[in-house]
């Protein structure tokens, strides 16, 4: 193009050739150029995430407060399932099997997943071996876990009975109504250890040697180094991994149906099962089945919101 | 672009150029009237917005108030690749996933232009530059100097009506940015376009520019060659950001002693007559210093602290008797040694006084 | 006296030498201990299938598949619908990932590199929800989807996951690392943005836009909770929702449940070890760079 197609002849030069109104129009229309040009990026992505995302969260603060069925009609009744949580069929079990479950399963994660991280940083030939074999289970859609473990914890062939009884003790019943759960939290280990055990080798790659070799000429035992110079310096990559390995916890369903198909009983029925069977099972409350819904999205923004508190207070803002 | 050649008046014109971000005011009423084939210096410390002036001319940000002309249009709200010009980035901002030629090639084939077309302009400048030999490599395996030079060949393939240039010797080692420097000189003598340098570095705006525009804090500080600016600062900024090592400062009064003008301050001196009596700082560069016999009425008295032997030239640190630093230069050859006393006398066409507000003060006859 | 010295010195070098191959000995006993208990239960499950139903019950348990017996697999590929899981579950996989790595790239060029009113709100806003998972939502998730009688279709599995505004924030993340006066560069030679977007600025995040597409492919590839009521049909079952339905309805088949779980994992499996070493790598690089 250049300058003679894109502008007329001039005027008298040296002065300024266009009043400030006309110059705030112009001004005006380059600035709504920029910023279509940036909707229109946007845009695609943004329509999915409000459609699919945002309007789905409005939609369940907007069903927790009614009560009925899918596919019928819905009446309005404010905060009542939620006062009415305790006795909610369910709901009360519900929460606290994921609550345990979660406390079982992510301190076990964290703690095996730094001792191997810890291994891994330090190993010198063969790493990447370990690192695809460990992160494997990772890699495994939770139904297929489920189903590797409904195996290896069957009472008469199982491996974990048949190892029980090699060593001499009793088989036990793995998904009875007392391990149940613990089975379930001890298998959600099984799977996830890979993932945050290379989330902490990198972490632990990354930090400075210069530490740790005068660490050494100070003569420090590699306890020591552990105590108070990997852990401290870790801090912050460990406590995100605590909040988020709590989160993803906390949506734990897949396992929980294919391995006891929430049972015994209720033993190993979660949040979302629950919510769930509320949905799509016998009893078609679409208030409640929202109402615990909600009670799980608010814990998981709280649990967000401390994350970016405590990370935004270190490193002052993004 | 016929008529751009055809275009007589000023190449650009900066009229009441202003930016800012929010609340802060980043330049100020810039007015300029740049000539065609000129070497512009834009000089000054970082933050005097020298940079966002290259920017705003080059169309890659937008003014808040004010104009820009070049070749006599109106160039406020023309897209960066309407306004025929080119800029040499500090970072040189070359493709990293495309070659030398393409890089080079590159701004011609989004034009438009033919291929061979192109291919014979990228091997000219490639030539000219002596990049030949690196055409088909990727800019992570050229030196830096060599990169320099790739982003130097893409402004000139476009022969633009006007280059602009972000501080692009900032980021080569001494020895090369001197090499450089004065080839770029040599290019503009023979490209002979309007040239926009942005720089902080006064050595290189002074070697290089016909003329200097020097700013501070978003405001022009004076516009002149390097001459002019050398020998008539129009300010104290001026006078000590240009000229190394800086100008002598001192400060005081000038008072009417019955009729005579008399400056006082850490030395007395007669003044002519014409001048306002007042707190002035009065300013003489270290070269312009005289060494003379103790004994005359004007002379100072001076120890030296320290001797500094830079080539041809010696520089004296000394403190005067009144107890205020002072640098002279004398020739290398120069007898001078710690603690030697010496007397210093000040030519007057050499002076240049500054009133409180720090603009200089005509005095007469200078030189 | 020096000669004793150094003596001791050979002496201490050959003690240290000797003490760093004992303990990389014990780090190697550690995690071959660690990798053999994770990965144990694969071989396990792979033995099960490869026997009869009457194998699978003996005791002692046979650690080789001899006799090697295929009917589980058979039965797994010709009487389930099985292969047709697998089909959907890859091709919904790639559509997903394809379409998001163009939707996220171009929104996180827009978060990036162009002002606009409202950009911080809307990133503020991705921050916030990112962990929202899709199973928190079901409820609205499948009213909207049944309103827009999207129910039982391929859309009904591939728009919903898009939602996910970690592959912009991580889009955002890689472009913000460019640099700066590329741009400037671009729209000087006469680029429109979106020429720089697809010449210069999608080219360089190569890297980026890997982890993006292996961290969604892996994701819907092992999706349940979604799938489980967005599709009822048997025709667009995947395979998470499929293989439960095995283990819900047949009674205590072993043998085809061992099946199905080995055979499920033959596409990630050779997805991820052709990519092992660059994304182990990339995805470190990634989480340093952070």
């Amino acid at each position: 193009m250049g300058l003679d197609a894109a502008t007329g002849a001039g005027v008298p030069l040296g002065r300024l050739r266009l009043s400030a109104e006309e110059h705030r129009r112009l001004r005006h229309q380059a600035r709504l150029r920029r910023e279509l040009t940036g909707w229109l990026f946007l845009a695609p992505m943004f329509a999915c995430f409000v459609i699919f995302l945002v309007l789905p969260v409005i939609g369940t603060v907007w069903w927790s407060l009614r009560s009925g069925g899918l596919g019928g009609e819905t009446k309005f009744i404010g905060f009542r399932n939620f006062t009415d949580l305790p006795d909610t069929v369910g709901a009360g079990t519900a929460i606290t099997n994921t609550l345990v479950f979660a406390l079982i399963s992510v301190p076990l994660i964290l703690i095996g997943a730094l001792a191997i991280a810890l291994l891994l940083a330090r190993i010198e030939r063969g790493g990447s071996i370990y690192r695809f074999l460990i992160y494997f289970p990772v890699l495994v859609p939770g139904v297929v876990a489920a189903l590797i473990w409904l195996f290896m914890t069957n009472v008469d062939f199982g491996l974990f009975n048949e190892v029980a009884r090699a060593l001499g003790g009793k088989p036990v019943v793995w998904l009875g109504a007392d391990h149940a759960l613990t089975v379930l939290a001890i298998l959600d280990v099984w799977r996830n250890v890979g993932y945050w055990a290379l989330f902490f080798v990198a972490a632990i790659i990354g930090l400075p040697k210069e530490l740790y070799q005068a660490a050494d000429l100070d003569g420090a035992s590699a306890l020591a180094r552990l105590r108070y110079l990997t852990l401290p310096l870790l801090r912050r990559m460990i406590f995100f991994a605590v909040v988020v390995a709590t989160i993803w916890g906390l949506q734990v369903f897949d396992t929980a149906l294919v391995l006891t198909n929430g049972g015994p009983g209720t033993a190993t029925t979660t949040v979302i099962y629950r919510v769930w069977l509320y949905m799509f099972g016998a009893t078609n409350k679409i208030g409640v089945a929202s109402a615990i819904s909600l009670v799980l999205i608010i814990a998981i923004l709280l649990l967000t919101l401390v994350q970016m508190r405590l990370l935004r207070g270190r490193r002052g803002g993004d | 672009m016929t008529s751009t050649d055809a275009y007589k008046g000023p190449a650009i014109e900066l009229i009441e150029v202003a930016k800012h971000y929010g609340k802060t005011m980043v330049l100020d009423g810039v007015n300029l009237d740049i000539a065609p084939g000129e070497f512009i210096a834009l000089l000054g410390p970082s933050g005097c917005g020298k940079s966002t002036l290259l920017k705003l001319i080059a169309g890659l940000d937008e003014l808040s108030a004010g104009e820009i002309h070049i070749a006599g249009r109106l160039a406020n709200y023309l897209k960066p690749s309407d306004r025929d010009v080119a800029m040499v980035f500090q970072n040189y901002a070359l493709y990293p996933h495309m070659t030398v030629a393409e890089n080079l090639g590159f701004p011609l084939k989004m034009g438009g232009v033919d291929r061979d077309v192109v291919r014979g302009k990228v091997e000219a400048a490639a030539s000219l530059l002596q990049l030949s030999a690196q055409l088909d490599r990727f800019p992570d395996q050229l030196s830096g100097g060599q990169r320099q030079r790739v982003a130097l060949g893409r402004a000139i393939v476009r022969e633009p009506y006007v280059f602009l240039m972000d501080e692009p010797l900032s980021n080569l080692d001494a020895l090369l940015r001197v090499e450089m420097r004065t080839e770029l000189v040599r290019l503009h003598k023979r490209v002979g376009r309007t040239t926009i340098y942005v720089t902080h570095d006064q050595v290189e705006a002074m070697t290089m520019a016909n003329r200097i525009v020097l700013m501070k804090s978003g405001v022009i500080q004076q516009v002149g060659t390097p001459a002019e600016i050398y020998a008539m600062p129009a300010n104290i900024f001026v006078a000590t950001f240009v000229g190394s090592p800086p100008m002598n400062l001192f400060s005081g009064r000038i008072e009417n002693e019955g009729g005579r003008l008399l400056f006082r301050g850490p030395f007395e001196l007669a003044v002519p007559p014409g001048f306002t009596p007042g707190p002035v700082t009065i300013g003489i560069r270290p070269e312009h210093v005289a060494l003379c016999n103790g004994g005359e009425k004007s002379s100072l008295a001076a120890m030296i602290d320290a001797v500094e032997r830079v080539g041809p030239d010696s520089y004296l640190r000394t403190t005067t008797a009144q107890g205020i630093a002072l640098t002279a230069r004398v020739e290398g050859s120069a007898k001078a040694r710690e603690g030697d006393q010496i007397a210093v006398r000040f030519p007057l066409a050499h002076l240049r006084l500054f009133d409180a507000a720090g603009n200089r003060v005509p005095m007469g006859e200078e030189s | 006296m020096v000669a004793t010295i150094q003596l001791d010195a050979a002496q201490h070098a050959r003690k240290r030498v000797r003490s760093r191959r004992q303990r990389e000995f014990a780090r190697h006993l550690a995690l071959g201990l660690i990798a053999f208990i994770l990965v144990a239960p694969f071989y396990y499950v792979l033995l099960a299938s490869l026997k009869d139903s009457t194998e699978i019950f003996s005791y002692p348990p046979k650690l080789l598949p001899i006799p090697l017996y295929l009917g589980n697999y058979r039965d797994l590929l010709w009487d389930t619908g099985f292969l047709r899981w697998m089909f959907n579950t890859l091709f919904v996989a790639t559509s997903v990932t394809v379409i998001k790595v163009f939707l996220d790239s171009m929104a996180g060029f827009a978060l990036a590199k162009i002002d606009f009113t409202g950009k911080r709100i809307v990133f503020m806003l991705m921050l916030i929800l990112l962990m929202v998972p899709i199973g928190a939502l079901i409820v609205p998730l499948w009213s909207l989807v049944s309103t827009l009688g999207l129910i039982n279709t391929y859309l009904a599995l591939i728009l919903p996951p898009l939602a996910n505004p970690l592959g912009a924030i991580l889009m955002r993340q890689f472009i913000l690392g460019l640099p700066r006066d590329l741009e400037n560069a671009a729209r000087l030679d006469g680029l429109s943005e979106f020429a720089i977007y697809w010449r210069i600025v999608l080219p360089l995040i190569k890297p980026g836009l890997v982890v993006l597409a292996v961290i969604t492919f892996t994701d819907q590839f092992m999706s349940f909770t979604w799938p489980l009521i967005a599709t009822t049909s048997d025709e667009l079952q995947v395979l998470t929702v499929g293989i439960a339905a095995l283990r819900a309805h047949g009674g205590a088949n072993y043998g085809l449940w061992s099946a199905s779980a080995i055979m499920s994992l033959v596409p990630i499996g050779i997805f991820f070890f052709v990519l092992q070493r660059q994304f182990l790598a990339r995805s470190l690089a990634g989480a340093l760079k952070q």
